[in-house]
């Protein structure tokens, strides 16, 4: 199948997804009033709720949704075939990632802006709040090795990337400086500072640079310390950390604020470029297979293609983000649909973009396992894209380098943000227990100490499908209560009850299946001390959440069966 | 002609217009967020520290709540509101963007 025709289906699917079926149900079950304040306007405090235009919030929530994940998950999802990973991007988005989103934002105009916890409170049961509190730690904790594993362990290690990193950190930090404190313009700032990036990059491709990080990496063939952890792998992982602690404990301005914003336009800048190459090259998915067998390396595809794709199809996180972040500053209810509907409808795209580098850029199903396949997916990923920028001129050498700098920073930047949440999260939940975890670089230290353990322990395919599953179970939850939600104000929910139904059945079996999968590798002779600590991690971490899913269910299904209002007609 | 020139015009003036707001969201809308955040978080504290009476913290001397009231009666209620609201972990999800 030629890539144009893919995209094809993905405008096809935006156009009748968004056009036809969002429209339907905003118009004529949850009708938004565009004359009611909302509480932006309501409860304006230029904190937390503040109104702005629907334009600029859906920058800001296709940017604040919109990260590794639509990236990685088609990525290592083709190993099933490319069919199964496409038809979930796309029917996952159609039938359950913008009602998720949508109905997360309208429900927290509807409801006075209150966060996922407090509805969770109010809708479900008092502990369901306690339990979205657990996912919340989990989530984040996975992220953190997952993307520790991915850029510590992988894109780290090509010598070729760290230069590049530190070229983009020290211009964040020139960003940061010349905007606040040489008021300088930001149109100047951002040229200035992308172009030194985009030569920072350039450099460390060059034999003097890329020598020197080879030596500290421990050459080509890096020395193992234990286990399967080499030198590179723990320079590599240092290097990671030692950002996520400067994000973490600098004021925002200085360091995570201007970073993220240089970092924005080297991300899109590659983006664009690529999307450009692929429109003028026009591959073809060459001998890549529409199906290739059911049990895979990361498990069956079912329910395992369904956690592996999040965010390309469907993501609990978006569910916080639109009802905690951005249903605060909607200016009127008639946004919500172009704002959480169309962002991600437009994130859909975006993971579409991320299949095509793994299918059609390495001409079949041996190419992409040449590239590395689904246990190196961010290396498909900057190998695919470097082709793609190939046919706008750009060499593939650097290709390759710009593509990995790009996705190592894109997880940096969430990790180094991640750092922050933990450590002030910690603060807050025992700060009074433990005065010491208030202090700023103590609580850092135990956030990072803890990623430290996941990155250098867990295997990346299965720490990937823990984090896939307890961000999914999220995004079951939200759907619960959205449908609570809905029947509470007497309207339809059926659109957002059963795909609530199938994510909860779906990832409650993936986490079964983990939780399983890994307490039976421990009966394995001749197992490494590593391999059992990782199995052992990854399986209790998989029963808490199982057990956690399992109250969640219960109270949920009692909140629906309490008599609520009569569904009104719908509107003609 | 002219009209349809016209509309034509205003209709790529209107393209261009949401297309400058939508880089905006996603590049400096975040810093404007959140320098005015921070703002807002001093000037809670300001309002906690001269009027903290209203909600049973009676700090400065009534002479200098007395001679502030008018500047701040507009915004108390608002002030009550934002201070005494409850927060749980969700509400620090805006610190994170772009996670999945």
């Amino acid at each position: 199948m030629n890539s144009i025709v893919v995209l094809i289906l993905g405008a096809l699917a935006v156009a009748v997804g968004y056009g036809l079926y969002a429209r339907y149900i905003n118009r004529n079950i949850v009708q938004p009033d565009p004359t009611k304040a909302t509480p932006a306007k309501m409860y304006m405090d230029g904190v937390d709720f503040s109104p702005a235009s629907r334009n600029v919030l859906f920058g800001y929530q296709f940017k604040s949704i919109a990260a590794l994940g639509p990236i990685t998950g088609p990525i290592i999802a083709v190993q099933w075939g490319w069919l199964p990973a496409l038809a979930w991007v796309i029917l996952g988005t159609f039938f359950i990632g913008w009602v998720q989103d949508y109905g997360a934002m309208i429900m927290g105009v509807r409801r006075e802006g209150d966060t996922m916890g407090a509805l969770s409170y109010k809708l479900i049961s008092p502990r369901a709040r306690n339990i979205l509190m657990i996912f919340l730690y989990f989530y984040l904790l996975l992220i953190m090795g997952a993307f520790g594993n991915a850029v510590g362990k992988v894109l780290m290690t090509n010598p070729k990337v760290p230069f590049g990193m530190i070229a983009v950190v020290l211009m964040g930090v020139l960003a940061g400086q010349m905007t606040y404190k040489w008021k300088a313009d930001i149109i100047l700032t951002t040229i200035v500072t992308v172009v030194l990036t985009f030569g920072g990059i350039w450099l460390g491709t060059q034999d003097f640079v890329s020598d020197i990080f080879s030596a500290l990496l421990g050459g080509p063939d890096s020395p193992t310390l234990w286990g399967d952890i080499t030198q590179a792998h723990v320079v590599g992982t240092l290097l990671v950390i030692a950002f996520c602690y400067l994000g973490s404990v600098l004021p925002i301005w200085s360091f995570a604020q201007p970073v993220n914003y240089v970092s924005f336009w080297i991300v899109s800048l590659g983006v664009l470029g690529g999307i450009v190459g692929l429109l003028i090259w026009r591959p073809g998915m060459g001998d890549f297979p529409p199906f290739t067998q059911f049990t895979t390396a990361s498990g069956p595809l079912w329910p395992m293609l369904f956690i592996t794709i999040a965010c390309g199809a469907v993501s609990g996180w978006h569910s916080l983000v639109s009802s905690s972040g951005t249903a605060r500053q909607l200016e009127k209810e008639t946004d919500a649909l172009p704002v959480g509907g169309g962002a991600m409808f437009m994130e859909m795209a975006f993971a579409v973009i991320a299949f095509l580098t793994a299918t059609v850029a390495f001409g079949g199903l041996q190419g992409y396992q040449d590239a590395g396949g689904a246990g190196a997916a961010l290396g498909v990923f900057s190998k695919g894209l470097a082709n793609f920028l190939s046919y706008i001129g750009i060499p593939t050498d650097f290709g390759v380098a710009y593509g990995s700098v790009f996705l190592t920073i894109m997880a940096l930047t969430i990790m180094q943000l991640v750092v922050r949440f933990m450590r002030v999260a910690s603060a807050e939940l025992v700060g009074n227990a433990v005065p010491v975890m208030k202090n700023v670089h103590v609580g850092t230290i135990v956030a990072l100490a803890l990623t430290l353990v996941f990155v250098w322990i867990i295997p990346w395919l299965t720490i990937w499908s823990a984090f896939g599953a307890a961000n999914q179970l999220m995004a079951g939850l939200a759907l619960l209560l959205i449908s609570l939600w809905l029947k509470e104000e007497g309207k339809k929910n059926s659109w957002a009850l059963i795909p609530a139904a199938f994510m909860i059945v779906t990832t409650l079996a993936a986490l079964i299946y983990l939780a399983y999968t890994n307490f039976a590798k421990l009966a394995t002779p001749d197992i490494t001390t590593q391999a059992t600590i990782a199995s052992i991690l990854v399986g209790v971490i998989a029963v808490v959440l199982i057990l956690a899913a399992a109250l969640l269910i219960f109270d949920g299904i009692k909140a629906l069966l309490k008599p609520g209002k009569e569904p009104a007609p719908e509107a003609a | 002609m002219a009209s349809t020139r016209e509309r034509v015009l205003g209709k790529l003036r209107c393209t261009a217009h949401a297309a400058s707001e939508f880089l905006y969201g996603m590049t400096t809308y975040d810093w404007v967020r959140d320098m005015r955040r921070e703002r807002g978080e001093v000037e809670k504290l300001f309002i906690l520290v001269t009027f903290g009476g209203i909600v049973g913290l009676p700090i400065l001397p009534p002479y200098y709540t007395l001679r502030l009231l008018p500047y701040v009666v507009p915004v108390v209620n608002r002030w009550k509101r934002s201070l005494l609201r409850e927060r749980d972990l969700t509400d620090l999800v805006g610190m994170i963007e772009g996670v999945t």
